[in-house]
């Protein structure tokens, strides 16, 4: 090692900091990538045009492989992580995906599901051109469509129900959207209440524990910065936001973060924790609440956080009238409050150690405000009573003063950025009583697992039911009921399937239309995954990179395989054929603005959002030399903000101020006009007071601050609207015993846990890639040692587990991942198909038998290999796909959230003479009863409504009508069309 | 500290952006490298990890690798992948120079600059010094040119901070150079080949030199099976020249003490300690005393 004399070290840095400088300033990247140095391992963005590699198959010759790099979405989960798209100048064919370095939420990184998109893309089986039924609906014969007979047919029979006063007639159903609210416009735009999501079966147990603390239905966990975080659920292999959350929980403990995972499993979260708890299911709550006693005992919360932002003073006054409404006296209350969940009793409650929860509750005690925090399906979605796991977990942020830190629990709305489009239609007049029906007043989202119910109970009928990318058969309990409406013509005129695969929904369809797969479609998403607010944009690569090579691309079936086409433009035309002359003022809202009389195109309506409605975006795009179209289309997201803090702290501006009024609870009002706000993250809307002043914020500390959107503009640990509602008794966080909580469980049951899924699968929206399908393609039972030796049945043996309306026969995982007593099998797998036609990588051909009420599915073939044009088809090594187990789940509906409780009280036994996996056996009179059983547990808005309306207006609701059809008929009906 | 951070990149892979790189750089003579010279240095011959050259066992990973991860950690960093890889530790070395000069307080300021000079002396001096030694003995022009850069820049900056109040850790324990009699065949080509032990750098290129000086067929392959077999084939001219590698080596380490002090006392001791148990264990060795 010598020392070279003469060179001048500083001026060489002063040299390469201006290069770097100059080069950044023109948005290159200066250092080359793959590199280490700043853990850069993506291409260089100025180099997404002409990237060069080397192909790996030519090897040991240089062989060159020239692509254009192109983002888009992920479609799989909800996550929205960024994809970059390798697309082959040579060919424009997409070689494979990678992640999007520039995306803020996934930073580039993916999980198995990204980079199988090809996968998806290139499936010999995937449906290219539209279909329609020939003979029965489910008989398994179809004609190739042309896209304009079908739009016209369908498009005649909504003008139709609309014209004839029939808007609830029209029902478009779907799973996880993966877009921020551009269906809902259309919705609104035709006039119907149309809108049903999945997300009782998902997650709108945790949404409304959520929601009736803070007026947002989703927690922002700051897992990054986290001293502290506590999950209930396994989020890092499969959680919600699994791979944008999972990045930062392993940042966080690579920071020093404890991990508590309370899990009855030991999921591969739980294999990472510091602190796993295996809890019997449905006695979360009971733990959670054993350490806020532990909290509040030791005085080991913010108190002056509690004092300031809790509405305390309200439950003082509406609970304790007699009592002076002193903090000091609320906090005596409150100690007794909780004074009985102890470690003990939790402990008793939840079959874990006593002594184990006394530690972890003095871990969450040294949290601070670093405590991140976060449930969504899990025990939220299993159980009775879910949703107040949430608000048990979420009232330990409360306490502790976590709420919008760093490193604590953000309200999602903090987190979000839905940018105003170019129109937004007004609330539709009507009330849809199949989706919003009057007994669950309070349910965060619609009844939607109960539509065969009530189609089957005479409460309405549908004239065009959409199913978008849903599989309702397959993935809601009681799939039998769902098969008998949808093959009721009487119940369902027509049924649309939007699907870019085979389902077994689709199966059920009159038409089946192809849709976009991620790489296929345009969309825009922003998702609260750490402090501060993105968007993303999802987009046709092939098209976005014709355009690059200077090709005018005019619809997006130009560019995509077959006659594949995408939602947005599919949505247009067909509000167009619905309204051709505008005459129902519909079209109006599918025009263009910059041609007036024309229809408007994506690339105008992407436009105008990214022109106008993204704070910061035209600046950056500027710089750049670019448009914010150009721009979007280039990196594919943007952040809007960082680092947003907490917003309820905000002080409202003297601008605003205009005739203040703040009333005995606090609450602020003023004449000022709403400032103007692109941001359309949903927000409860907040009444005025009674001289019509406009709520703009909460008087703490006599300073007027933003707050949050509640009612009383506090965190409510005392919920008005659940005590005004009929249930008075849950209106604070509680512990509500499970409909599988032992005194509830007969001496031979055991509870079956069917709500995980496998990291590499998502319901039923990656079957068909092969990547995935070959690591994961069945669901075996786990159970314990203890139970498997009692039953007398080893790993691979066969077991009949018996639900309230039939059974499942499933191969035995002995294993001690699971608690003895509970049972456990994701309910990612049992796909199957009728037919040759269906996904044959992944679905068993079985028969579907049923006399009366009385059915049965039996497997005829398991997989096997089968040639395509994908040679890999004919390498198919696995037969076994696991069993379909949902169909013999009846539903649940919690009678508060409406949440879908999922856990099941089943007996287990070998299988009998004749058993083989994956057969099944229902009675749907039986799920009749169950559902009977269940709607009698509910307080209907008749006879609870504090205001003869249908619902609370401040509950968030994701297709909201006009204020009028809130209004309860004298009747007791909603007071809307219907 | 942009300077460290070009040279960092310049120990990746090559990449078009590295002949703007070499033309800031003005590294006299060189041209942009390719991938050839690229893949003998970095790939065959000088891996760039620091737990090949401080590891006891001469190979990536082990304890010296922790000893890496540990100080991204003490840092409240992520350890990337490969925390020891040289490029990463030279755009760490800039980070913690920016942090540094953009701290107004001044009590930070000093725990920032603390931290720079720990990295540098635990974590670069106490293995580049050899490396960039060797690398100057067999690199190509490029490289050797990249590397006087890379060896003024660091040793600018050991000046700058000065140096460490305590031996390094890295480097603190000695370590024991195998006796072939006591530990083994296999302990001592172990040894042998593992920097730290032996105190010298013994590279493919070496071997050849080996196997050319004393006369023998070197069997391609990896570095211990070639030296195995030069020891089957002619075991005293092989300690002989080992002995007078490790010699070479001790005296080359001597010539850093003025201005890496401790860290060249570690080197020099290592590399005489085995040129003595290499005289003492040759097979053509007089049994002393």
């Amino acid at each position: 090692m010598d020392t070279k004399e003469g060179i001048d070290l500083k001026g060489l840095n002063q040299r390469v900091s201006a290069a770097r400088a100059a080069v950044e300033a023109r948005g290159e990247t200066f250092y080359p990538g793959p590199s280490r140095i700043h853990l850069a391992s993506f291409p260089p963005k100025e180099r997404w045009d002409d990237w060069v590699e080397l192909d790996s198959r030519s090897w040991p010759k240089r062989v060159e492989k020239r692509s254009m790099l192109v983002p888009t979405t992920c479609f799989n989960c909800e996550s929205a992580c960024g994809l970059l798209a390798y697309v082959d100048r040579e060919t424009l064919e997409i070689r494979k995906f990678e992640g999007n370095p520039e995306h803020p939420g996934s930073r580039g990184r993916n999980c198995a599901k990204g980079p199988a998109t090809l996968n998806q893309v290139t499936d010999p089986d995937r449906i290219l051109h539209p279909l329609k039924r020939v003979g029965p609906r489910g008989g398994g014969k179809w004609e190739p469509v042309a896209w304009d007979q079908a739009l016209d047919d369908i498009a005649r029979r909504i003008r139709r129900a609309i014209q004839e006063g029939r808007p609830n007639e029209v029902m478009y159903h779907v799973g996880r959207p993966g877009e921020d609210g551009y269906t809902e416009r259309v919705l609104a735009a035709w006039g119907v209440d149309g809108h049903n999501s999945h997300t009782n079966v998902c997650s709108s147990g945790a949404r409304a524990g959520y929601h009736f603390w803070m007026g947002l239905d989703r927690p922002s966990p700051d897992h990054a910065h986290a001293e502290v975080i506590l999950l209930v659920s396994s989020h890092l292999e499969s959680g919600h936001y699994f791979n944008p959350h999972a990045q930062r929980v392993i940042e966080g403990k690579h920071r020093g973060a404890k991990l508590i995972v309370l899990d009855t499993r030991l999921s591969n979260t739980a294999t990472h924790a510091d602190y796993w708890l295996s809890p019997r299911p449905g006695s979360e709550a009971a733990i959670l609440l054993s350490f806020a006693r532990y909290l509040i005992e030791h005085r080991a919360y913010d108190r002056e956080f509690v004092r300031r932002w809790w509405n305390w003073r309200e439950y003082m006054q509406e609970v304790h009238p007699d009592r002076p409404p002193s903090f000091e006296d609320f906090e005596h209350v409150l100690a007794s409050l909780y004074a009985e969940y102890t470690f003990d009793f939790a402990a008793g409650e939840a079959g874990v150690d006593a002594a184990m929860l006394a530690e972890v509750a003095e871990v969450i005690a040294r949290s601070g405000s670093r405590l991140s925090t976060h449930t969504w399906r899990s025990a939220a979605a299993g159980n009775l009573g879910g949703w107040q796991v949430a608000r048990t977990l979420f009232l330990l942020n409360a306490l502790t003063g976590a709420v919008a830190t760093e490193g604590g629990t953000y309200p999602n709305a903090w987190n979000k950025f839905v940018p105003r489009p170019i129109y937004v239609p007004p609330h539709p007049k009507s009330w849809n009583e199949l989706t919003w029906p009057i007994e669950y007043p309070l349910a965060l989202n619609e009844l939607s697992f109960l539509l065969p119910q009530f189609l089957k109970d005479g409460r309405g009928k549908l004239a065009v039911y959409f199913t978008r990318v849903y599989n309702p058969v397959w993935t809601n309990p009681d799939g039998f009921s769902w098969i008998e409406v949808l093959t009721n013509e009487n119940y369902v005129g027509l049924h649309v399937a939007l699907t870019p695969i085979w389902s077994e929904t689709s199966f059920f369809a009159d038409y089946i239309l192809p849709m976009g797969l991620g790489s296929e479609r345009h969309d825009l998403h922003s998702y609260e995954q750490y402090d501060g607010q993105w968007i993303g944009f999802r987009q046709p690569v092939l098209r976005a990179a014709r355009e690059r090579l200077g090709t005018h691309v005019g619809d997006s079936r130009e560019v995509n395989p077959g006659e594949v086409w995408e939602e947005n433009e599919f949505w247009i035309e067909l509000s167009w054929r619905v309204d051709p002359d505008g005459s129902l003022g519909i079209r109006r809202y599918f025009e263009s603005r910059e041609r007036p009389g024309e229809k408007l195109g994506v690339e105008e309506y992407y436009r105008y959002i990214f022109e106008n409605s993204v704070p910061g975006l035209v600046e950056q795009a500027q710089a750049e030399g670019l448009t914010p179209l150009e721009f979007m289309r280039r990196y594919g997201a943007f952040e809007v903000r960082k680092q947003v803090g907490a917003l309820h702290e905000d002080v409202v501006p003297e601008a605003e101020r205009e005739d203040l009024a703040v009333d005995e609870l606090g609450r602020a009002y003023s004449r000022s006009p709403a400032p103007a706000n692109p941001n359309l993250v949903p927000i409860p809307p907040l009444d005025p007071d009674h001289s019509g002043r406009r709520r703009i914020g909460v008087e703490v500390d006599g300073e007027i601050r933003r707050g949050f959107p509640t009612l009383s503009g506090r965190l409510e640990f005392y919920s008005r609207v659940l005590a005004e509602w009929g249930w008075k008794e849950f209106a604070i966080p509680t512990y509500i015993r499970s409909h599988v909580h032992p005194s509830n469980l007969g001496e031979d049951e055991m509870v079956l846990l069917s709500t995980f899924r496998l990291p590499v699968q998502i319901h039923t929206r990656g079957g068909n890639s092969k990547w995935l399908d070959e690591i994961a393609h069945t669901n075996p039972l786990w159970i314990h040692p203890v139970d498997a030796r009692r039953m007398g049945v080893e790993t691979g043996g066969l077991l009949r587990v018996e639900t309230e309306i039939g059974h499942f026969v499933v191969k035995a995982w002995v294993t001690e991942g699971i608690r003895p007593g509970v049972v456990a099998c994701s309910h990612h797998m049992g796909r199957w198909k009728l037919t040759d036609q269906g996904q044959r990588q992944i679905m068993a051909t079985v028969s579907l038998d049923h006399q009366g009420e009385q059915w049965g599915l039996q497997r005829k073939q398991g997989v096997r290999p089968f040639p395509s044009i994908d040679r890999d088809t004919l390498r198919i090594w696995w037969t076994d796909v696991g069993v379909h187990q949902n169909l013999t789940f009846p539903v649940h509906p919690d009678p508060i959230s409406g949440q879908h409780c999922w856990h099941q009280a089943v007996r287990v036994r070998r299988a009998a003479a004749g058993d083989r996996p994956g057969d099944i056996a229902v009675d749907t009179a039986k799920a009749r009863e169950v559902y009977r059983k269940w709607l009698g547990l509910t307080r209907p808005a008749d006879r609870h409504s504090p205001d003869s309306t249908r619902r609370p207006y401040w509950l968030l609701r994701p297709l909201r009508p006009s204020r009028d059809a809130y209004r309860l008929e004298p009747s007791g009906a909603p007071g809307g069309a219907r | 500290m942009e300077l460290f951070r070009a040279l960092a990149a310049l120990a990746e892979p090559p990449a078009p952006e590295h002949a703007r790189l070499v033309e800031l750089l003005d590294l006299p003579g060189a041209a942009p490298p390719d991938g050839v010279d690229y893949s003998e240095i970095f790939l065959f011959q000088l891996y760039p990890y620091a737990s090949v050259y401080l590891g006891e066992e001469g190979k990536l990973g082990g304890e010296a690798r922790d000893l890496v991860a540990g100080f991204w950690r003490a840092l409240h960093r992520e350890p990337p992948a490969e925390p020891d890889h040289l490029a990463a530790l030279l755009g760490l070395y800039a980070d913690l120079g920016e942090r540094e000069q953009a701290e107004r307080d001044e009590a930070r300021r000093q725990l920032w600059r603390n931290s720079r000079q720990a990295l540098l002396w635990e974590h670069l001096l106490t293995w580049l010094a050899p490396y960039l030694d060797k690398l100057e003995q067999i690199g190509s022009s490029f490289y050797r040119a990249w590397g006087r850069l890379l060896a003024a820049s660091l040793l600018a900056e050991a000046e700058n901070l000065g140096p460490p109040a305590r031996v390094p850790l890295q480097i603190r324990r000695i370590s024991r150079f195998p006796d072939i009699e006591v530990d083994g065949l296999a302990a001592f080509l172990d040894g042998v080949l593992a920097p730290r032990r032996s105190g010298m750098i013994l590279v493919r290129a070496d071997l050849r030199r080996a196997a050319d000086g004393i006369d023998a067929a070197l069997r391609i392959g990896e570095r211990r099976s070639a030296l195995e077999t030069l020891l089957a084939q002619d075991p005293a001219a092989t300690f002989r020249w080992l002995e007078a590698e490790a010699h070479e080596a001790a005296s080359r380490h001597r010539a850093w003490r003025p201005r890496l002090g401790l860290v060249a006392d570690f080197w020099v001791g290592q590399a005489e300690a085995a040129a003595a148990e290499l005289a003492r264990s040759s097979p053509g060795a007089t049994v002393s005393g």
